[in-house]
């Protein structure tokens, strides 16, 4: 497992953070927290690229938002996925498995 | 749906803007706090945790700030805080603001105001229906004089013209003259333009009662029918609709109303009646006395009315087109009313429109200028922005923005002014002067408004907008100074190039002035001061005869001669400065006999020349004795006797067979009919006994003009029109007279184009110059204030303050001199245009050029000194402490 944190590829941070939401709400700093769990802290996501991702993605309707209470009783901003989330989830997923499998082939080919 | 979502999330974004934000900062702040919660529970200590967690999210504001411009409808919103902005900083300097919005204002109203009349003059359709159908006939004539324009026909042409061209609805009329109307006791003297039939067929217009002139009525000797405009039904017959087919008096004559025009009914001839013109080939059908308008047909085409004219006109046994011009190709073809009506003045409005053109360079010349200065004043504002963070696009958004703002600014004050000076200018002009009803500012004028603002705030937006590109942020950091003499160089050719343009609108409102000084100053060759004059319809069945016409004039010439205060009264066809009748002459003796030529023609009572004060050269004037059965006796002026007797004495000799000339006179200006070459000159005039006038000449000539009424007193008197109605009303009860006025007003009414000319291209190249002072002005200005320390600097060495002053107003003064140069030099060649309307003086006129330098040079030394005056007041020690 490489330790070091890696520059997330172009269109990769929605996958992340949609899938990071596919098990249940979580605020910013959970959904942080959890693409570097997933991810076996590969992918940092710092909140400069986080948020505006969040924002925008809000906007699209993926995602929807609403303030509550941290574990230790922190008052903290929730995000969930909206239904049009989920198939956004599939479709980036579908479209993420081609690309690798892609970029696979191209690097085993000889 | 998710559309939904997205428009929800713009209006959000846009309108509860502030809620949005104190979101995402609440939202931020969490985040750190559970960052920090984070870093204490892995066990560090407080301050440690939350340097940790700051490092972490690595600036709130940079992520505030990512979030806001990945938002929805960002655009809109930052570009409306930069509206913000853009306002406050213009508030925050009132004195560019002001400078810019006035400069704007004037230069935007300005050219308002002339479009406006471009606008109505030859943008607008005609207030007729279906103008697009209307016309008139224009001929063209290729030959030794080639011309191409519009022609009055005579008889002939109208016969055929109404007969052979099935293509077009054609109509005649005969101009508009005076004519007394009687209605119950009372006598009005109106204005009644006489038509053919289908006159109004073809303006389309249709009687609100009644009808349209019959064609029956419209033949010679036909009964007399008469069709009176909604106004004078409504003000002089009550609106009263049984008149319809009642007879009234008109010319003492009885006519039969046949028709009310509809309210608000305009005519190319603005009559209050109407009657048949019943025109033939006889009479005044002989000449080319009326004029023709046509109207399409439904079906028709120009290309088949134009050729059907050309088939009958060109096959006329009289065809005086080709009298003086006998080997010509003359052809005919038909023009838009529109055009045709609004031809005469076209070359003017459009040298208006330019000289506006002018103004808005000259303004955008200036405000460049400003804006450059602004510009590099903000340099450090600009690098301060550039270095933390802000892009290329946005420094130069702002400063567009800004222009933007001073433009609609400027814009919607400009309209204001252009409404205020429209509205002085309407006043400026005499009635009917303009083929239009009015002048208003329309859509089309706004749309204009806001493009020409814009426009303007793109063009002296250009310059500041490059150099802010050009901004380098170490340079501009580390240097304070921020004239550069790059800059210099461009706000000196600006002001040159200002002044140049400015140069050629003073140049050419010089030159116009001084025509309208020379004609205004003809040598009068009469007395104009102390004469009073009125005009009376003889158009009047009972003064064909000229027994009657005899008794009139001598009973109210002498009525009126016993006003008290009255030195003097004569009657005479025309005074001076009027338009004036003329004829064609032969001499019957001597080595000139056979000599024919035309001359202007006026009849006169015998105390006209003494009443006008015209001095007698040779001769006599006429006496009571000259009557109708006595030697037919005239007087000739001295352009008369220089014409046909190459400058001998008149006295003695016979013309047409068994005239006497008896006297020569003074010769005095006239507005001409014969061969006009300026509004007002001297001519070759005959005078004619009025006694000797005979009965048909004397009904023709009182269809087409009205005698005047003339007194001298001393001084004013009071009163004096009303004793001259009644003595008038001694010789006859029921002979209205038109209006007095004195000679001033009457010359005044004659030069009403050239008066003007002269105050609308007056008012624009007094506004050029203003606006170049103001540029001159700003430039010296600025550099006293940017210069302030290097000023300090060389009168603590020990430079007078005269020195400083003279080389600090120097670049001013050289720029300014510069375009008086480049000004003379354009004008030399683009002024030469305006030659067909001076009179008396050159294009290259050594009055006017030096009257221009003079002008433009204290205006120059004013807008220098000025501002380099304050070089007195600078403290050297204070200026070199502060820096």
């Amino acid at each position: 497992m490489n330790s070091e944190p890696t520059t997330l590829l172009p269109g990769t941070l929605d996958l992340l953070i949609l899938k990071s939401l596919a098990t249940g709400e979580l605020h910013g700093l959970g959904i942080s927290r959890r693409i570097q769990q997933i991810t076996g802290g590969t992918f940092v996501v710092k909140p400069g690229s986080l948020f505006p991702a969040l924002h925008r993605m809000e906007e699209e309707g993926w995602t929807s938002s609403f303030w509550g209470d941290s574990e230790n009783n922190r008052r903290a901003k929730y995000y969930r996925l909206t239904k049009a989330g989920r198939k956004q989830l599939e479709v980036e997923s579908r479209r993420w498995g081609r690309i690798s499998w892609a970029i696979t082939q191209a690097l085993q080919a000889s | 749906m998710p559309l939904l979502v997205k428009a929800r999330s713009f209006l959000r974004n846009l309108f509860f803007s502030r809620r949005v934000d104190q979101d995402l900062d609440q939202e931020v702040r969490s985040h750190l706090q559970l960052l920090i919660d984070e870093n204490l529970r892995a066990g560090m200590p407080p301050k440690e945790a939350e340097r940790a967690a700051r490092m972490e999210l690595g600036g709130a504001e940079q992520v505030k700030e990512r979030v806001r411009d990945k938002r929805l409808g960002n655009g809109l919103h930052s570009l409306l805080s930069d509206c913000r902005f853009g306002a406050r900083q213009l508030y925050k300097n009132p004195g560019f603001t002001l400078t810019v919005v006035l400069t704007l204002a004037l230069s935007v109203g300005a050219n308002t105001a002339i479009f406006s009349l471009v606008n109505a003059l030859l943008l607008k359709s005609l207030p007729y229906s279906h103008p697009g159908r209307m016309g008139a006939i224009y001929t063209r004539i290729i030959g030794s004089e080639t011309s191409d324009k519009y022609h009055n026909v005579n008889g002939e042409q109208w016969e055929l013209l109404r007969d052979h061209v099935p293509a077009l609805i054609s109509a005649v009329s005969g101009g508009t003259t005076g004519v007394n109307l009687r209605a119950g006791s009372r006598v009005e003297y109106v204005h009644r333009g006489r038509v053919s039939g289908h006159y109004f067929d073809v303006l389309a217009i249709q009687p609100v009662l009644g009808r349209n002139f019959s064609e029956d009525e419209d033949r010679p000797h036909g009964p007399r029918a008469v069709i009176l405009s909604y106004d004078l039904w409504r003000n002089v017959f009550g609106a009263d609709p049984a008149l319809l087919g009642q007879s009234i008096l008109l010319r003492s004559e009885p006519c039969t109303v046949v028709g009310v025009l509809p309210q608000g009914a305009t005519t190319p001839l603005n009559a209050d009646v109407y009657t048949p013109l019943q025109p033939s080939r006889d009479g005044e059908g002989r000449g080319t006395n009326f004029t023709a308008v046509i109207r399409l047909r439904e079906g028709a085409t120009w290309q088949q009315a134009d050729a059907q004219i050309n088939r009958v006109w060109s096959t006329r046994a009289g065809r005086y087109e080709l009298a003086e011009n006998p080997s010509a190709n003359v052809s005919y073809h038909s023009v838009p009313l529109q055009k045709s009506e609004t031809d005469p003045l076209r070359p003017q409005v459009l040298a208006l429109m330019l000289a506006a053109g002018l103004i808005l360079l000259i303004a955008c010349a200036n405000l460049a200028g400003l804006t450059l200065v602004r510009m590099l004043r903000r340099t450090s504002e600009v690098a301060t922005r550039l270095a933390l963070g802000a892009s290329g696009w946005q420094i130069q958004r702002q400063f567009w923005i800004e222009n933007l703002l001073l433009a609609l600014v400027g814009g919607a004050v400009g309209i204001g002014v252009a409404l205020l000076s429209l509205k002085q200018l309407l006043l400026l002009l005499p009635e009917h002067f303009l083929p239009v009803p009015n002048v208003s500012l329309d859509g089309r004028v706004l749309a204009f408004t806001l493009a020409v603002s814009i426009l303007t705030s793109l063009l002296f937006g250009m310059l500041p907008a490059l150099a802010a590109r050009r901004v380098d942020l170490r340079s501009s950091m580390a240097d304070r100074s921020s004239v550069r003499g790059g800059s210099l160089r461009l706000r000196q050719s600006l002001i040159t190039g200002e002044v140049a343009l400015t140069v050629m609108l003073l140049a050419a409102s010089g030159l116009l002035i001084r025509s309208l000084i020379h004609l205004e100053t003809l040598p009068p060759g009469f007395n104009p001061n102390g004469l009073t004059v009125g005009k009376a319809s003889l158009d009047d069945v009972r003064y064909h005869d000229p027994a009657a016409f005899r008794k009139l004039l001598d009973e109210s010439t002498a009525a009126m001669r016993q006003i008290p205060g009255v030195q003097n009264a004569a009657v005479g066809l025309n005074v001076p400065y009027e338009f004036v009748g003329n004829d064609w002459v032969t001499l019957s003796d001597g080595k000139e006999a056979g000599h024919q030529g035309g001359s202007d023609w006026v009849y006169v009572t015998p105390g006209y020349f003494d009443t006008l004060q015209m001095p007698v050269l040779a001769g006599r004037v006429f006496t009571d004795v000259d009557g109708p059965n006595t030697q037919k006796v005239v007087v000739v002026n001295h352009a008369f006797a220089q014409k046909f007797y190459g400058g001998g004495n008149p006295v003695g000799r016979y013309i047409d067979k068994d005239t006497l000339i008896v006297g020569e006179v003074a010769d005095v200006p006239i507005s001409s009919g014969l061969d006009p070459v300026a509004p007002i000159q001297t001519e070759q005039t005959m005078y004619i006994p009025a006694t000797q006038v005979e009965g048909p000449l004397l009904v023709l000539l009182h269809q087409w003009l009205q005698p005047d009424w003339i007194v001298r007193t001393a001084g004013p008197v009071e009163g004096l029109t009303a004793a001259m109605q009644r003595a008038l009303a001694t010789a006859d009860p029921n002979l209205p007279a038109s209006g007095f006025y004195s000679m001033k007003d009457l010359l005044a009414r004659t030069l009403a184009t050239q008066r003007i000319e002269v105050a609308l291209l007056g008012a624009l190249a007094s506004l050029a110059l203003v606006l170049s002072a103001v540029g001159i002005f700003a430039l010296v200005a600025n550099m006293v204030a940017q210069r302030t320390r290097e000023i300090g600097i060389r009168m603590a060495l020990g430079s007078s303050i005269g020195q400083v002053m003279v080389q600090t107003g120097r670049s001013g003064a050289a720029a300014s001199l510069l375009g008086l140069v480049l000004g003379l030099a354009l004008s030399g060649g683009a002024l030469r245009v305006m030659r067909s309307v001076l009179y008396g003086i050159g294009v290259y006129d050594g009055t006017t050029i030096f009257a221009v330098v003079l002008t433009l040079s204290a205006v120059t030394l004013f807008a220098t000194a000025l501002p380099a005056l304050r070089i007195a007041s600078i403290d050297p020690a204070r200026t070199l402490r502060e820096e």
